[in-house]
């Protein structure tokens, strides 16, 4: 190698050691990086490129990604939100906001961003399972007394500790449930949102309507039964084994007597 | 669109997902670990946000799709365990005629699985707890790159 290669060589490493990088290749980095899982560094290199560059949509979209991944949802709205800003119908953005209307329970809210990314790009599978997942669903009607008829309670075989009996519609109205009122509109609200979402899922697997299901928590177990009309949730203690508790929910099911 | 484009918005929606190298060579390891299990047919990790850590799917299924709600089904059985104080999500299973989806939580992001009508249910759910469990400790513990 001459000198005078040697000489360009060393100068361009030490100016590229100093030359700030454009807000391009900070974000270009902070999305491999986010890809590698390493959020900490990417979220750094997102800051320092809005810092730099706060106009740019796709840094603020990064920045919402890392927001949702670190549970801030409200952090992660305002910036898909800055991102629609930039860009009335960034898909990616509408489908964020779309996502997270869902996580909140605002279905008619979600509607519309879905309706608008898939118009803007209407190759967007991830958005039209979302679409076609909402398209039926309806809110829970308000005061609406049980077809099923009176259930009584007494007649019940309920397993030693469980707790949390719920009953509803497949549309989210409530039949039956424990606890006081607030505690009973939650139950039925996240029971509903888990049944159509895990069906939306086994129907896009191929697999058929659901029929059971179970969710460990750290401390206690759930388990849910359905015929597509009715479904029935009960939590047990994490220590009961996914088949017995299913029997239990089964002998439930049995002594509710079911008929929609 | 924006000025400047990186990979993040310019992968348009429901192109192929490119493999990246580093952690989600772990998460890669682990989801080869559970596909191995006997009645699993397939499955894959997706963060939060709905972006594919890694996928093992049957040909022609449908990826983006299934992520997309794998992210929303993982979301809300985190948040109702939270608000129904359960304790933090671990794992579910969801059975239907043909099949059964098995779902784990972690920090990092969801596992999925999908498995056939008479797989070994607890056996499933134990090895997706294990699994969950060091996806857990690769969250606590960042890795190089």
């Amino acid at each position: 190698m001459g000198l005078a290669t040697f000489l360009e060589r060393t100068w361009s490493g030490i100016t590229g050691l100093v030359r700030p990088r454009s807000a391009a290749s900070l974000f270009r980095l902070a999305d491999q990086y986010r890809h590698e899982g390493r959020y900490e560094d990417a979220a750094e290199l997102i800051t320092e490129g809005l810092r730099v560059s706060p106009n740019i949509a796709v840094g603020h979209l990064l920045d919402a990604y890392l927001h949702v991944v670190f549970r801030e949802m409200p952090a992660a709205k305002a910036s898909f939100r800055r991102v629609l800003a930039l860009d009335p119908y960034h898909p990616r953005a509408l489908f964020g906001l779309a996502r997270i209307a869902l996580e909140e329970g605002d279905i008619e809210g979600c509607r519309p961003f879905l309706d608008r990314a898939i118009q803007y790009f209407p190759d967007f599978p991830e958005a039209k399972a979302l679409q076609e997942m909402v398209a039926t669903w309806t809110a829970p009607a308000a005061g609406v007394s049980s077809s099923i008829g009176a259930i009584s309670t007494e007649r019940l075989r309920l397993p030693p500790g469980a707790r949390d009996l719920v009953l509803t519609h497949a549309d989210g109205t409530l039949v039956f449930a424990q606890g006081g009122e607030e505690r009973q509109k939650q139950l039925a609200l996240h029971m509903t949102q888990v049944y159509r979402i895990a069906s939306a899922t086994l129907a896009r697997a191929g697999l058929g309507a659901l029929r059971r299901g179970v969710v460990e928590g750290a401390s206690e177990t759930s388990f849910l039964r359905s015929d597509g009309g009715i479904i029935l949730g009960v939590t047990l203690a994490r220590e009961v084994e996914v088949g017995a508790g299913l029997v239990q929910v089964g002998r439930l099911w049995t002594d509710l007597n079911i008929k929609v | 669109m924006a000025e400047e484009q990186t990979p993040a918005d310019s992968t348009p929606p429901g192109a192929p997902i490119a493999a990246r190298p580093s952690r989600a060579q772990a998460f890669r390891e682990t989801l080869n670990e559970l596909i191995r299990l006997d009645g699993v047919r397939g499955g894959l990790i997706v963060t939060p946000d709905g972006l594919v850590i890694t996928s093992e799917l049957p040909p022609r299924f449908p990826v983006e799709a299934l992520a997309a709600l794998a992210a929303t089904l993982g979301r809300e059985l985190e948040l109702g365990s939270s608000r129904l104080e359960r304790g933090a999500f671990r794992t579910a299973l969801f059975s239907a005629d043909d099949g059964t989806v098995f779902v784990g939580g972690s920090p990092v992001g969801y596992v999925t699985l999908v498995a056939d009508r008479n797989v070994n249910n607890e056996g499933v759910r134990t090895a997706l707890g294990r699994a969950v469990d060091r996806l857990r400790g690769t969250w606590r513990t960042p890795a190089t790159a």
